[in-house]
């Protein structure tokens, strides 16, 4: 019984954690003042207003809310909110106008080498970074919008940019108008889910020198130059749509210099092209859906032993394209809408191989201004007399086992 | 008509000559001729223009230098680099100003950024805490 007295006692003691209330009818009238009076384990709620008060440093564990979306302005001078504290809860802000400078990287909110940071539920409008993640672990971004408006030919910053970090989760947040929607550098292990970029002036992900991480259910329409993968290993893209990324250098998705990834069951509607290769080794495409691009895949040659199996390539000006004569990477088991071959012990596989290079992707791609006569008499002619006989394409670029219905994806 | 004609064939003949002038960088429109990546930083991009005037640019000088060396066919004409201070413009990279290191973030971790003189050079130096390189430098770096 004396034992149990003792327990309430210290439970009181660890409970004892205070709430303020920031507002205009309250004592503390400003968050600068309450985060004074703050202990660690504090909640800070911030009823709605304007808040002015320049840059907003939390340095202790706090919870730091915001009721009916409170408003940080930073004045196009300050960055706005900067966490540098563990196990901090921001949630509820909308923080717009952060300053705007080249040299110093100013955010929206930007969280210092800390670890068990969350970000919720945030609007964040109009302002150079958005969240910015240095040198954090175990952290979560959750459900928030964040906007831009950056123009061609203006400096910007990123959506939510992480840098140095492991373990972080960026879940369901709607990113327009910024350089790159998410951009992650140097980050591992950490996981990309249900977030909506759309819109940004270049990337709508952008992944340099981060290994072991995935990316799932995500939606990437109209960026600037879509999706890029780089100096990357061991990524997972599974289930997103990569939509309507034109333009001379953008791809629905970019990957250049990455090795032992999986690419499963995604989506690549509507682009100039819809994968390009660059210096990728064993990578496994499976499952995806090729609908509608300029280009399907361009696969330059430097890539190798890469498997590409139970594609579908459907209404593609050009299913693949590459430069080099060697044949490195296997195609198998795809659907092609092209494919005019035949099934006579139907089994639903084609009984003669089809060659998805067409000499005239070949052609363009040596000599990009010969595409003008696409779609004339004479090409048409030699693209055929081409399948038949190949002399300028490799003659083993070929998938053996053509599908002969889509699969049902 | 035929001075007409000739005429014509002159222009042509002088435009088609390289000139050693540098094509102003389309941020965030042109894209990197090594990296593939979009130029969205005025600061670091580069440029170069062979002997027979085929420009490239790249959005980091380690870009550039990399593209340049792994090219023995080509000669090249002349290198522009950005100047670190005025927003995407280009200046000769012969005669720039460079420091390497410290602070400097740039596109593809060349980490490296171009001054017109040697003071902006020292002060910059001094406030990233990087350090003072030169051209020559530069261009040996990588391989």
């Amino acid at each position: 019984m004396k034992n149990l007295v003792y327990i309430f006692f210290f439970l009181s003691l660890i409970c004892n954690a205070k709430t303020i209330t920031v507002g205009k009818t309250y004592p503390v009238k400003t968050i600068k003042h309450a985060l004074t009076l703050a202990i660690d384990g504090d909640t800070i709620i911030v009823t709605k207003g304007v808040y002015k008060e320049g840059n907003i440093i939390i340095n202790k564990k706090i919870a730091f809310l915001g009721k009916n979306y409170p408003i940080l302005d930073g004045q196009n001078k300050f960055e706005v909110l900067s966490v540098a504290a563990d196990s901090v809860l921001v949630k509820g802000f909308k923080i717009i106008n952060s300053g705007y400078a080249a040299l110093d990287d100013p955010c929206g909110i930007k969280v210092y080498d800390r670890n068990f940071v969350r970000i919720e539920n945030n609007i964040l409008d109009n302002n150079f970074f958005g969240i910015y993640l240095q040198n954090c672990k175990n952290s979560i971004v959750k459900n928030n919008t964040i906007r831009a408006y950056g123009k061609q030919e203006q400096l910007i910053g990123n959506g939510i940019h992480c840098w140095k970090s492991e373990h972080l989760q960026i879940i369901g947040n709607r990113i327009s108008g910024h350089r790159d929607g998410i951009y992650f550098e140097f980050v591992t292990q950490s996981v990309i889910w249900r977030n909506i970029s759309n819109n940004n002036i270049r990337y709508g992900l952008h992944f340099m020198f981060s290994n072991d991480d995935s990316y799932i259910t995500n939606v990437f329409k109209g960026n600037g130059a879509g999706v890029a993968v780089m100096f990357t290993k061991n990524v997972k893209m599974f289930n997103n749509y990569f939509e309507e990324n034109w333009g001379d250098s953008a791809y629905g998705l970019l990957l250049k210099e990455i090795a032992d990834s999986y690419i499963f069951n995604n989506r690549f509607a509507r682009n100039t092209s819809g994968i390009y290769m660059e210096g990728t080794s064993r990578i496994k495409v499976e499952k995806n859906v090729f609908e509608a691009n300029g280009w399907g895949m361009k696969i330059q040659a430097s890539c190798m032993e890469n498997e590409i199996v139970n594609n579908n390539y459907v209404g593609n000006t050009f299913d693949i394209s590459t430069n080099g004569s060697l044949v490195l990477n296997t195609f198998n088991s795809n659907y092609w809408d092209k494919y005019e071959g035949y099934d006579l012990n139907k089994d639903g596989i084609g009984d003669v191989p089809y060659h998805p290079l067409s000499l005239f992707a070949v052609l363009t791609e040596n000599n990009p201004s010969a595409m003008i006569l696409f779609r004339s008499f004479m090409i048409t002619l030699l693209d055929k007399s081409e399948k038949v006989l190949p002399s300028i394409t490799p003659d083993n670029f070929i998938d053996n086992k053509p599908l002969m219905k889509s699969l049902p994806l | 008509m035929r001075t007409l004609v000739m005429a014509c064939i002159t222009m042509l003949t002088l435009i088609s000559c390289g000139s050693n002038e540098p094509k102003p960088i389309k941020i965030n429109s042109d894209s990197c001729d090594f990296c593939k990546m979009t130029i969205a930083n005025g600061k670091f991009g580069a440029e170069l223009i062979t002997k027979k005037g085929r420009y490239y640019k790249f959005d980091d000088l380690a870009c550039m230098v990399q593209f340049a060396k792994s090219n023995t066919v080509v000669p090249y004409q002349s290198f522009f680099v950005n100047d670190y201070l005025k927003d995407n413009t280009l200046i000769p990279a012969e005669t720039a100003h460079f420091i390497k290191g410290g602070k400097i973030n740039s596109p593809m971790r060349g980490n490296m950024a171009a001054f017109s003189s040697a003071k902006e050079q020292a002060e910059f130096a001094k406030k990233l805490e990087a350090q003072t390189i030169t051209w020559s430098e530069v261009y040996n770096a990588y391989k």
